[in-house]
């Protein structure tokens, strides 16, 4: 198996464990940070994808340089999706701050945070 | 008419206008009537330019991304221009300190792109805002069973959206684009499966959908007129784009909306609470949304303003929420008329828009669809007769329970429903189809009151199945439905 190959599936790993946590923790607190580790699990898919078979920053080395140099454009980095991964990031970011914002309110009702104890009021 | 200015203009506007109500709150009302305005004109126009004059905005080049405004999109943008009009003017005697007028304009914006946007980047921007905006409009005013409902919102479509994200990184790996063009040309697999669940989780439908009911109920009203008639449909609008493109997708998407169609009639007709059977109905409803990209619009549009004028009736001092004993309690005449004129418009009754929609969505269906449509047709006019037949409360009762903005936009919302479906009768009276919708609202009627007097129909059972366990274990059990349909041809 190409190496790059077992990354992906390493990726896929860490994406589906943080969705197990996410499913089975009973702690609102480790629900949230088990649905970052999925969310850094797909930065780090499209981050492999971008990389296609090289691993250069096509930023750092000017394509003309590179050329000159004997390396081929594929083998650098490709942008779109390192750009399109920001986004997505900066996403995340701000909807796991508005989710801890409301798990420390949710707190007060609940100090032990069991999922079960919210669910069953009403 | 709709030039790239305007368009770049339209876009931006909603997001530059809300800073502007930010800094200066005396202003923000106004601020969004006049975004609101905007953006139903540049609705209207792309309806009325038809499928030929749709606009497309091409941003930044070949790599760059690609807007259109067909007439798919505006049905959708003039239905959120409305509707953020409507529960602005409900909401009108509040104080404008709140940042209630800058979350509606950054939802507006966030909606207007969702609903033009063709690349699956640009839409999962845009649903995280619509679903941020949501999420914060819906603590606007906090206790602590909506602020775990909100939580769990948010929580279930972030999970989902993340999914989303892993079908639209398989789509860049094997095809380098992430337009909605290139994932209809991609063999059927796991990026489609990804995709689909993120965008049928956002849309509420079926069992992915099983988040709304609670969360639509938990709501201010107000808010609920919102999530219920416009923000679900930020999610659907990408669906019915990939319909279009993808027959093999538009099959399986017409077997879920059969699906949730159905589910959302029979949890609706066994709930005991108003807004509950709201909510219900409208997971039944988008699910026939998607059965048809050509019909869909209108259909979203009518239920939308429907939807969005029930929940506001409901956020009023009505005597009890509760349906048991719904035919003991007086409502007031106002009351009435609106809950008449909304319910029979989504029950398909003429001379409503919901009428002139559901026989659009009739024509463009194969015959055994339209034949399942005409029983669903009777199931929704049977969860809405139960909310018929109350007795009139003598017009000097003590308090009013309506605000005067909320009946206002009732009003209105009763008002465009009806003048819009007589502008299409105009065109010609179906005298066939009329009858038929006759008759359905004849048998419907019959059956719920056939259903009253059986045991079964009183019985209330527990809620199950709607924990964030479930909901997440929904998201596992659709997305291992889809892939196995990929596997074996459904498509």
């Amino acid at each position: 198996m190409a190496p790059i190959r077992l990354l992906e599936l390493l990726i896929l790993l860490s994406a589906l464990a943080g969705f197990t946590g996410l499913l089975l923790r009973r702690n609102l607190f480790l629900k949230v940070l088990a649905m970052d580790v999925m969310g850094s699990a797909v930065v780090a898919l499209f981050v492999l994808f971008a990389a296609r078979s090289g691993l250069r920053s096509p930023l750092l080395v000017g394509l003309s340089a590179a050329s000159s140099s004997g390396v081929v454009p594929t083998d650098l980095a490709d942008p779109v999706p390192q750009a399109v991964i920001l986004t997505a990031i900066v996403i995340g970011l701000s909807i796991q701050a508005l989710l801890l914002v409301v798990v420390t309110q949710l707190a007060r009702v609940d100090p032990s945070l069991d999922v079960s104890s919210f669910e069953h009021r009403n | 008419m709709l030039t790239s200015p305007l368009l770049t203009v339209w876009l931006l506007l909603p997001y530059l206008l809300g800073f502007v109500a930010a800094m200066v709150p005396l202003l923000s009302r106004l601020l969004v009537l006049g975004c609101c305005l905007l953006s139903g004109f540049v609705g209207a126009a792309a309806l009325l330019a038809g499928p030929q004059g749709a606009a497309q905005l091409n941003l930044l080049g070949s790599t760059g991304v690609t807007l259109r405004l067909d007439p798919l999109a505006g049905w959708f943008v003039l239905l959120a221009a409305l509707l953020i009009a409507a529960v602005l003017v409900a909401c009108w005697q509040r104080s404008p300190a709140t940042p209630m007028p800058l979350l509606l304009l950054v939802l507006q914006g966030g909606l207007n792109t969702a609903f033009a946007a063709t690349d699956l980047i640009s839409i999962y921007v845009t649903l995280e805002v619509v679903g941020i905006s949501a999420f914060l409009l819906m603590l606007s005013d906090p206790s602590a069973s909506r602020l775990w409902v909100a939580l769990r919102y948010l929580l279930v479509s972030n999970t989902a959206m993340t999914l989303y994200l892993i079908g639209a990184g398989l789509l860049y790996a094997q095809s380098g684009s992430f337009s909605l063009n290139a994932l209809a040309r991609l063999p059927l697999g796991a990026a489609q499966a990804f995709v689909l669940l993120g965008l049928l989780t956002k849309a509420g439908v079926f069992i992915s959908g099983l988040w709304l009911p609670r969360t639509h109920a938990e709501a201010p009203a107000e808010i609920s007129a919102l999530l219920s008639g416009v923000v679900v449909t930020a999610g659907a609008v990408p669906l019915l784009r990939l319909a279009q493109l993808d027959p093999r997708l538009l099959v399986v998407l017409q077997l879920v909306g059969l699906g949730s169609a159905l589910l959302g009639v029979l949890a609706a007709l066994r709930a005991t609470d108003l807004k509950r059977l709201l909510a219900w109905s409208t997971l039944s409803q988008m699910g026939l949304v998607l059965l048809s990209p050509v019909a869909g619009g209108a259909m979203a549009f009518s239920h939308g303003l429907a939807k969005g004028g029930l929940f506001l009736l409901a956020g009023g001092r009505l005597p009890s929420r509760q349906l048991a004993g719904w035919r003991e309690r007086p409502l007031p005449l106002g009351l009435q008329l609106g809950l008449y004129g909304a319910s029979l418009s989504i029950a398909g009754v003429p001379p409503m828009l919901g009428f002139a929609a559901k026989k659009g969505l009739q024509e463009t269906l194969p015959p055994p669809l339209a034949a399942a449509l005409v029983l669903l047709s009777v199931g929704t006019v049977m969860v809405y007769a139960r909310l018929w037949g109350a007795p009139l409360a003598p017009a000097s009762a003590a308090e009013p329970m309506l605000t005067s903005g909320v009946r206002f936009s009732v009003s209105a919302l009763v008002v465009v429903l009806l003048l819009v479906g007589c502008g299409q009768l105009a065109q010609g009276i179906p005298v066939q189809a009329m009858l038929s919708s006759f008759a359905v609202l004849a048998a419907g009627v019959l059956l719920q009151q056939a259903l009253q007097r059986l045991p079964v129909g009183s019985v209330t059972p527990p809620v199950h199945g709607e924990t964030l366990q479930h909901l997440l274990g929904n998201l596992v059990l659709l997305g291992s439905g889809l892939l196995l349909a990929f596997q074996f041809g459904v498509g």
